[in-house]
């Protein structure tokens, strides 16, 4: 079995590498690219943590070939940050206490984001039901839904967050 | 987890994909969305040499109406299902379905809706890492001669956990099969054979192409339950299908009942379809006894190997049917 050149579009770098044709998309990303964001936990699509986008609509790494992954657009976790700022919807992880251990937190972005994409003032019930897919070992789910919808409804007084209802200065 | 190793093969065209299955048959498998097959692979339950990809089949992927049905292409992401006007109106049992497919996040987008149907049979005793089967007997469908669902039981007993095929099947929907220089089309429920370990009445050369749901005037609905509302597979589902009489207001003419998760195919229950024929809208007594009836005929066919407890699945099998005959005789009365 030989490795197979492929050139992947990562936060809209182009990247060249040499694969197997069982690499999964997360292996390259970790193991190749150090793109370590995207997590590996449970390996079977059930936990969300390797969550990244392809064309726009978030995807499982650990399920998606990397060989599949060619001629798609990819956004991971790293690609949410400009250089020196964090998007809003991390500052509002920060500002909620929407982390504890971590792990899950970059999954959790990576659909929260796709989601604030394609709705960009969701409720409560929207966002459980676009996060309904990963989960947070540590049960921080409280915070992270609450992080979520502020950052789509920055204008809603929201007792718990540090920023008071106000928007990233 | 890594993957066993595999040749990839990107075929363009359904054609290039025909002639390759015809070449490789029982060493390929075909590769769509692959949530289920990809897990299925890191758990060393399958081993194929080659995986053929339909990335590049974008032919495969449609939803259309035409000739008084829907038709949709095998490879059509299950987001573009939910997301079609068609199929809620026309087809609510299918949207209701796919809706709790897995999860946004990882089905919707990737899965796809003949890989859906296609999803092999489930029991919790083999569908283990390798490690977990390894300090043990092999089952009948991991090639031994034991099962650990049912004692004694001389065949495998996994169950169909489809959410899509018990929709479809409730739907009376067709499906097309294509091999190289030909193809045949059959209803979904002839496409069930009784064995657990090949669920599936297809030969390894052949490929699902497109699904057909006729479009009658019937309402349908589908219920489903599951421990968690995202990726969890449904313990108990029913679907219903619900055509009211043309000459007798609020007269139900005929009914389809299909229970999945139940057995080694989703169920189609006779008897509890035909006893409410000709009965009322409002007739909910009747509803609840043919939910009984349901539970009764289901209930023979289930082992306990999907988690929940047996006896509170079969309970749980009148709820499921009673709630989508009340949702698709609301449906009806409006």
């Amino acid at each position: 079995m030989e490795k197979i050149k492929i050139t992947l579009n990562i936060n809209d770098k182009p990247y060249d590498v040499r694969v197997f044709p069982n690499d999964t998309l997360l292996e390259v990303l970790r193991d190749e690219l150090d793109l370590t964001g995207s997590k590996e936990s449970c390996g079977e699509g059930v936990c969300g943590s390797c969550t990244v986008h392809m064309d726009g609509n978030p995807v499982r790494s650990c399920l998606t070939l990397a060989m599949e992954a060619t001629g798609t657009k990819i956004k991971t976790v790293e690609g949410l940050a400009t250089e020196d700022d964090l998007s809003d919807l991390q500052q509002s992880f920060i500002d909620h206490g929407a982390v504890q251990c971590g792990f899950c937190t970059p999954g959790m972005l990576m659909s929260a984001d796709a989601l604030l994409n394609k709705n960009s003032k969701p409720d409560e019930k929207t966002v459980r039901k676009a996060l309904a897919g990963n989960i947070c070992r540590c049960t921080g789910y409280a915070k992270i839904v609450e992080a979520v919808a502020h950052t789509g409804n920055p204008q809603d007084h929201c007792p718990d967050c540090k920023t008071g209802g106000k928007t990233k200065e | 987890m890594r993957l066993p190793r595999f040749d990839y093969l990107g075929p363009e065209t359904l054609d290039q994909t025909l002639d390759l299955l015809a070449t490789h048959k029982d060493d390929a498998k075909i590769l769509a969305g692959g949530t289920d097959l990809l897990v299925r692979m890191k758990k060393g339950l399958l081993k194929p040499k080659t995986l053929i990809s339909l990335k590049a089949l974008n032919e495969l992927s449609y939803i259309n109406k035409k000739d008084g049905c829907i038709k949709i292409g095998a490879r059509t992401s299950i987001a573009d299902i939910i997301a079609s006007d068609l199929i809620q109106k026309k087809a609510k049992a299918l949207f209701q379905a796919c809706e709790k497919i897995g999860a946004i996040t990882i089905q919707h987008d990737r899965g796809t809706i003949g890989g859906n149907i296609l999803q092999d049979n489930r029991c919790h005793h083999y569908n283990q890492s390798d490690f977990h089967r390894s300090g043990r007997q092999a089952c009948h469908k991991d090639g031994g001669k034991i099962c650990y669902a049912r004692e004694e039981a001389d065949r495998c007993n996994s169950t169909c956990q489809s959410d899509g095929a018990t929709a479809l099947m409730t739907l009376n929907a067709k499906i097309i099969l294509a091999r190289k220089g030909g193809e045949r089309t059959m209803d979904l429920a002839d496409f069930y054979t009784t064995d657990g370990i090949m669920p599936f009445a297809m030969e390894s050369h052949e490929l699902l192409k497109e699904i057909i749901i006729p479009i009658g005037g019937a309402q349908s609905a589908y219920k489903r339950l599951a421990y968690r509302s995202a990726i969890d597979y449904p313990i108990v589902c029913a679907g219903v299908l619900l055509k009211l009489s043309d000459t007798q207001k609020n007269e139900i003419d005929d009914v389809r009942i299909v229970v999945g998760a139940m057995g080694r195919s989703p169920l189609f229950l006779a008897q509890a379809s035909s006893s409410l024929k000709g009965k009322k809208l409002s007739d909910t007594v009747a509803f609840k006894r043919a939910a009984d009836i349901a539970m009764d005929n289901a209930s023979t066919f289930a082992v306990h190997n999907v988690g929940a407890t047996l006896e509170y699945r079969c309970a749980m099998v009148s709820q499921m049917v009673f709630q989508a005959l009340e949702q698709a005789a609301l449906a009806a009365r409006e």
